[in-house]
C-alpha cells in the first residue's frame, strides 16, 4: 500500500520553511515575554509545548491523502459551524469577546479552524464548479452563503480580524477560479455601496480602530495608542536592530500584546529592517512556494485547496504587520508562527501539512 | 462551460502570486519606511518615552590650608525622596512621615499624588531621621545622597574661605572666586523607565564621579590661628569696632593669614551681619597714616639724594603750609631721615615730600602698588585711592607722604612693606598656591611673581635699617620689639574722616606694620585696628598684637634668631642724634 514515491516527493522544502519561520517565531516570542523580566515566562514554555502538538498535526495532516478533505469536507465544515455556534452558546473569552471553548485543561478558539474548513469546502465546491469563462453570479450564491455564515457566527464573538479573513480567503479563492466579467463588476459595485451598511453594523470600538487608523494621532493615548507605540518600536529598530533581548520599548513595556498580535514589532525593534525583510522574505518564499504547489497539482480540488491555505498565511502575514505598522487598522489577526496561541499555531501547522499533502500526492492523479 | 485547463491554472496562479508578491512589497516598504526614513525620528521619541534623565551635582571640592588640612568641605547627606508612581497610599505615607520627619501633612501628600515621577519629601535629613524612615520601610519613598558644606574650623579664616549656600554654590571668598574650580560639575545621566514611569536600575548605574577641584592655600592654619587671637586679644582690650591681621611671606607674595575681627561662622552665615562676610583687608581701604613714612622714605632715598643721615628741619612741632598746620605729637629740631621715621614726625616727612617733590612722591607710591590692585585671588579687591599727584593741592603732597588723603588696603600696605622686605622687589600676593583634582593630581599651581623692582637694594637696605630703629628703645615702636630677633616695623595712626567731613579727634586707625628678621625677613606682618577707645596709638593698640603675631609666627616657623641682635643699635650709633625726643 505504502507507495515510495511518497518519500521521494515529500516536501523538504516546505518542512524546512515552516520549521524555519517556527524558529524565528520562537525566539521572537522568546524576548517578548522575556525581556524586561529576566527570565523566561511560562508563555515560552507553552508556546514550546505547541509547537510540538503542532508538528504532530503537522505530520498527521500529512499522512492520509487530503482527497479526504474533498470527501468529508461537508461534515468538516458542519462540525467546525457547529463549534462556532457552541462557542456563541459556552464560550469564554477576555476583554469582552467570547472566543474560546473549554475542553478540560485546554481550550481552542474554533474561528481558527473555521478558516480551514471554509478552505476545504469552498475548495470542493470550486472544484467541481470552476471553468474557463468564470463563475456567475448564480454559481456564486453557495460559495457566498458558506462564508456568510461562519462570517457571521464569528462576527458575533466578536472577533473581526477573523471574519475579515473568513471573507479575504473565500474572495481570494474566488478570484483565483475566475468570476465572469459581468459578475465581477456587479460583485465590485454592490461592495462599493455596502460599504456604510458595512460601517453601520460596526461596534464602537471598531468605528474607533478605523478612525484611528485614518489618524493616529486622534487619541494618542487610548486607541492610537497601540499603533504609536509599535511604530516607534519598530522604526526605533533602525536598520540593524538593538539586539537580542535588548529591545527597549519591549522590555519596558511600552508595547502592547507584544506577544500576540503586535509580536512583529518585538522582531523588528531587536533585529531592525535586516530582521524584517528577512521574515518577509521567508513567508514570501513560502507564499510562492503554496501556490507553486497548487500548480503542480494536476487534479482541481488540490490546486484550489492549496491557493486557499496560501491565500490564508498570505492574509494573515499581510493584515498583522500591515496594521503593526500602521497601513491597516488595527484588528485581531495573528502573526503565522510568530504570534502566541495554540490554536493559531495548531491551524498555520495543519495548513502547512496540507500542503505537504498535496505536493507529495501529486504524481497520483491520472 | 469549458473545465479548466492547464494553461488557465498556470494563469491564475501567477496573477494571484504576482498581486500577494505586490503586497508583500509594499510591507516590506512600508518597513523600510519606517526603519530607515522615520527611524531617527521614531527613535528619539522611544528614547523620550523610556530615557529618564537624572541630574547629579559633583561634590564640591575640599580647601585645604597649606598643611593640608582641611578648611572647607563637603560631606555627605541624605535627603529623602518618593516617586509618586509607586506610591499606593499616599495619605497613609504623609501621615506617617508626618510624624518622623515632621512636615506639613497636606503640602506632603499634594506632592506624593502629583503626577511627577520624582519629589523632594525632605532635604538634608539627619542620621536619626533616615534611621526611623528607613525602619519604616515605605515603598516608593527612597534615599539620595547630596553634599553639605562644611567649615571644621568655624569662624577661623571665614573672611578668606567665605562660603557657599544651600545649592553648593560659591557666595563669598575663595569659595566665590574659586567656584568653577571647586563645583562639582553637574552630570547628567539616564536612567530607563518603564510605561509606568517606574525608574530602573538607579542603584546599579555607577554615579559618574564629577567632583569639583580640591584648593591648597597658602594661609597656615596654625599661623590664621595665633593672629586671630592675638587680633581679638588686641581688639577686644581696646574695645575697637573691628580689626584686621595680615601675616605674609615678603620673599613670595603667599598669604600666611589674614584675621578678622569681629569674627563670624560660614557654617551659619546667615546669622551673622552681612558686614562680617567680606575680606575686608582686600575690599576696603582706609587711610593708613604714618605707614606710609617708610615708602617716603624710599622716595627720599631713591630720588631726593638723601641718606638716613641727611636732616630736615622738623619746626618744633608746628608747620604751617598754606592755612593748615601740621602738628608733630613730640616737637622735634632737626630730625634725621632716621629719627623722622623713627619717631614718626609729620612735619619731617613733609619736609623730605617738599624736597623730592609731589611727582616722585606719587610715582614711588603707585609703584609700591597703591592705587592700583595687587591682583590677588580674592573677589571684590579695591584698589584704594591715590589720585594723580597734577590734582594735589601744596597741602596734599605733605600730607599723602606721611598717609593722609591716600587710601589703601590692608593687603596693598603689607605687599608693599614685603617690597622692602625682599630688598626693593614687589611680589604678587597669592592665597592659592595649588589646584588639585578629586585624585589629588595637580592641575595649576601658583608660583611666586614678581611685580616689579621699586627700589634699588641699597634703598631697600637702608629703609630696612631705618624700620629696624623703630623698634628700638626711643622709637615709635618698642612695644614690637622681640627678644632674639630685630624687628623692621612702623607704627599707625590716623585719624578717620567723620561724618561732618573733617579728620576726627576720636575715630583712629591704629596699626603696626613690619617685618622679621631684619637681616633677612621670613614674615611681614599688618595690624589694623579700627576706632580703638582709650588708647589710639599704633605704636600702643597694634604694635603688641604684632609683636605677639611675630613672635608666636618665628617660633612656629623655627625661623632662626639673629645671632647678633645689635642689626638696630648698629645703625643708631652710626648715626647722628641731631634732634632730641621731645
Amino acid at each position: 500500500m505504502f507507495d515510495r514515491r511518497l518519500v521521494q516527493n515529500f516536501d523538504w522544502i516546505l518542512l524546512s520553511l515552516a520549521l524555519m519561520l517556527g524558529f524565528l517565531g520562537l525566539v521572537t516570542l522568546y524576548s517578548s515575554v522575556t525581556a524586561g523580566t529576566q527570565v523566561p515566562q511560562m508563555e515560552y514554555y507553552k508556546q514550546l509545548a505547541w509547537y510540538f502538538v503542532g508538528l504532530i498535526f503537522l505530520v498527521i495532516s500529512f499522512l492520509f491523502n487530503y482527497k479526504i478533505f474533498d470527501k468529508w469536507g461537508h461534515i468538516i465544515y458542519i462540525l467546525c459551524i457547529s463549534l462556532l455556534v457552541g462557542v456563541l452558546i459556552f464560550g469564554e473569552g477576555s476583554k469582552g469577546a467570547m472566543r474560546w471553548l473549554k475542553f478540560g485543561f485546554f481550550s481552542i478558539q474554533p474561528s481558527e479552524l473555521v478558516k480551514i474548513a471554509v478552505i476545504i469546502i469552498m475548495a470542493r465546491y470550486y472544484s467541481k464548479h470552476a471553468n474557463t469563462t468564470g463563475l456567475t453570479l448564480r454559481e456564486l450564491i453557495n460559495p457566498f452563503l458558506l462564508t456568510m455564515i461562519p462570517f457571521i457566527l464569528i462576527v458575533k464573538q466578536p472577533d473581526l480580524g477573523t471574519a475579515i479573513m473568513i471573507v479575504l480567503i473565500a474572495g481570494s479563492m474566488t478570484v483565483f477560479v475566475k468570476i465572469e466579467r459581468r459578475s465581477f463588476l456587479y460583485l465590485i459595485v454592490s461592495g462599493v455601496l455596502s460599504i456604510p451598511l458595512i460601517w453601520f453594523f460596526l461596534r464602537e470600538y471598531q468605528k474607533a480602530r478605523i478612525l484611528t487608523f485614518l489618524d493616529p494621532d486622534r487619541d494618542p493615548l487610548g486607541t492610537g495608542y497601540h499603533i504609536i507605540q509599535s511604530k516607534i518600536a519598530i522604526g526605533s529598530g533602525m536598520i540593524s536592530g538593538k539586539g537580542f533581548l535588548k529591545g527597549t520599548q519591549n522590555a519596558l513595556s511600552f508595547l502592547p500584546e507584544q506577544h500576540t498580535d503586535f509580536i512583529f514589532s518585538v522582531l523588528a525593534e531587536e533585529w531592525g529592517l535586516i530582521g524584517s525583510v528577512i521574515i518577509l522574505i521567508v513567508f514570501l518564499i513560502l507564499i510562492l512556494k503554496g501556490l507553486n504547489v497548487g500548480y503542480r497539482c494536476r487534479e482541481p480540488f488540490g490546486t484550489i485547496l492549496s491557493v486557499g491555505i496560501t491565500a490564508m498565511i498570505f492574509w494573515q502575514v499581510f493584515i498583522n504587520i500591515g496594521m503593526v505598522m500602521g497601513l491597516l487598522p488595527v484588528v485581531g489577526v495573528t502573526l503565522p508562527f510568530v504570534s502566541y496561541g495554540g490554536s493559531s499555531l495548531i491551524t498555520v501547522m495543519i495548513s502547512i501539512g496540507i500542503l505537504i499533502n498535496v505536493s507529495m500526492r501529486r504524481f497520483m492523479v491520472e | 462551460m469549458k473545465p479548466i485547463e492547464k494553461k488557465h491554472i498556470r494563469l491564475r496562479t501567477i496573477l494571484i502570486g504576482f498581486i500577494f508578491s505586490i503586497f508583500l512589497s509594499v510591507i516590506g516598504a512600508r518597513a523600510f519606511y519606517l526603519q530607515v526614513f522615520c527611524s531617527s525620528w521614531l527613535s528619539r521619541k522611544a528614547a523620550n518615552q523610556y530615557e529618564k534623565s537624572l541630574i547629579f551635582h559633583g561634590k564640591r571640592g575640599t580647601i585645604y590650608d597649606t598643611n593640608h588640612r582641611e578648611m572647607a568641605l563637603s560631606i555627605d547627606v541624605i535627603s529623602i525622596v518618593a516617586y509618586p508612581p509607586n506610591i499606593k497610599d499616599p495619605a497613609a505615607i504623609s501621615r506617617s512621615l508626618n510624624k518622623t520627619l515632621e512636615i506639613d501633612v497636606n503640602s506632603l501628600n499634594q506632592r506624593l499624588t502629583s503626577d511627577r515621577s520624582f519629589v523632594w519629601v525632605k532635604r538634608k535629613v539627619t542620621p536619626k531621621e533616615v534611621k526611623d524612615v528607613k525602619a519604616l520601610d515605605l515603598k516608593g519613598i527612597d534615599f539620595i545622597a547630596e553634599h553639605e558644606r562644611f567649615y571644621p574650623n568655624k569662624t577661623l579664616a571665614a573672611q578668606v574661605l567665605g562660603f557657599s549656600g544651600i545649592d553648593e554654590h560659591g557666595l563669598e571668598g575663595i569659595e566665590y572666586y574659586y567656584d568653577t574650580y571647586l563645583k562639582g560639575s553637574t552630570c547628567r545621566f539616564t536612567v530607563l523607565k518603564d510605561a509606568f514611569k517606574r525608574g530602573f536600575d538607579t542603584e546599579k548605574n555607577v554615579m559618574p564621579d564629577c567632583s569639583g577641584n580640591n584648593l591648597i592655600l597658602t594661609i597656615d592654619y596654625n599661623i590664621q590661628y595665633l593672629a586671630e587671637r592675638a587680633l581679638e586679644e588686641a581688639s577686644v582690650k581696646f574695645n575697637a569696632k573691628s580689626g584686621m591681621a595680615i601675616v605674609m611671606s615678603p620673599k613670595t607674595g603667599a598669604i600666611l593669614a589674614v584675621a578678622h575681627y569681629p569674627f563670624f561662622n560660614p557654617n551659619s552665615f546667615g546669622e551673622f551681619d552681612r558686614n562680617l562676610w567680606r575680606n575686608r583687608s582686600i575690599t576696603d581701604s582706609f587711610e593708613p597714616g604714618s605707614t606710609m613714612k617708610i615708602f617716603s622714605a624710599c622716595a627720599a632715598i631713591e630720588f631726593g639724594g638723601c641718606s638716613s643721615n641727611t636732616i630736615f628741619f622738623c619746626e618744633n612741632g608746628k608747620y604751617k603750609i598754606g592755612k593748615n598746620i601740621v602738628n608733630d605729637t613730640h616737637p622735634h629740631g632737626w630730625l634725621s631721615l632716621q629719627h623722622i621715621i623713627k619717631f614718626s614726625s609729620n612735619i619731617g616727612t613733609v619736609k623730605i615730600s617738599e624736597r623730592i617733590g609731589p611727582e616722585h612722591i606719587y610715582k614711588t607710591f603707585s609703584s609700591f602698588g597703591f592705587g592700583e590692585k595687587t591682583g590677588i585671588d580674592c573677589p571684590g579687591e579695591t584698589s584704594g585711592g591715590l589720585s594723580h599727584y597734577n590734582t594735589w593741592a601744596k597741602i596734599d603732597a605733605g600730607a599723602i607722604a606721611f598717609g593722609q588723603g591716600v587710601a589703601v588696603s590692608a593687603l596693598q600696605l603689607i605687599t608693599a612693606a614685603s617690597a622692602i622686605a625682599n630688598d626693593g622687589i614687589l611680589m604678587a600676593p597669592y592665597i592659592v598656591q595649588a589646584i588639585t583634582d578629586q585624585n589629588g593630581r595637580l592641575i595649576k599651581s601658583s608660583s611666586p611673581r614678581i611685580v616689579r623692582r621699586v627700589v634699588s637694594l641699597d634703598t631697600a637696605r637702608i629703609v630696612k635699617k631705618i624700620m629696624a630703629s623703630v623698634t628700638t628703645e626711643g622709637g615709635t615702636g618698642v612695644n614690637a620689639a622681640l627678644e632674639g630677633y630685630a624687628v623692621c616695623g612702623k607704627t599707625g595712626t590716623a585719624q578717620k574722616i567723620d561724618k561732618k567731613g573733617t579728620y576726627s579727634d576720636e575715630k583712629y586707625t591704629a596699626s603696626f606694620l613690619g617685618f622679621i628678621p631684619a637681616d633677612d625677613p621670613e614674615i611681614t606682618v599688618l595690624v589694623v585696628i579700627d576706632e580703638p577707645r582709650g588708647k589710639h596709638y599704633g605704636s600702643i593698640v597694634a604694635a603688641p598684637a604684632f609683636k605677639r603675631i611675630a613672635h608666636e609666627t618665628a617660633n612656629y616657623m623655627n625661623i632662626p634668631l639673629t645671632v647678633d641682635n645689635s642689626f638696630g643699635r648698629l645703625v643708631d650709633m652710626r648715626i647722628h642724634e641731631n634732634g632730641a625726643r621731645g
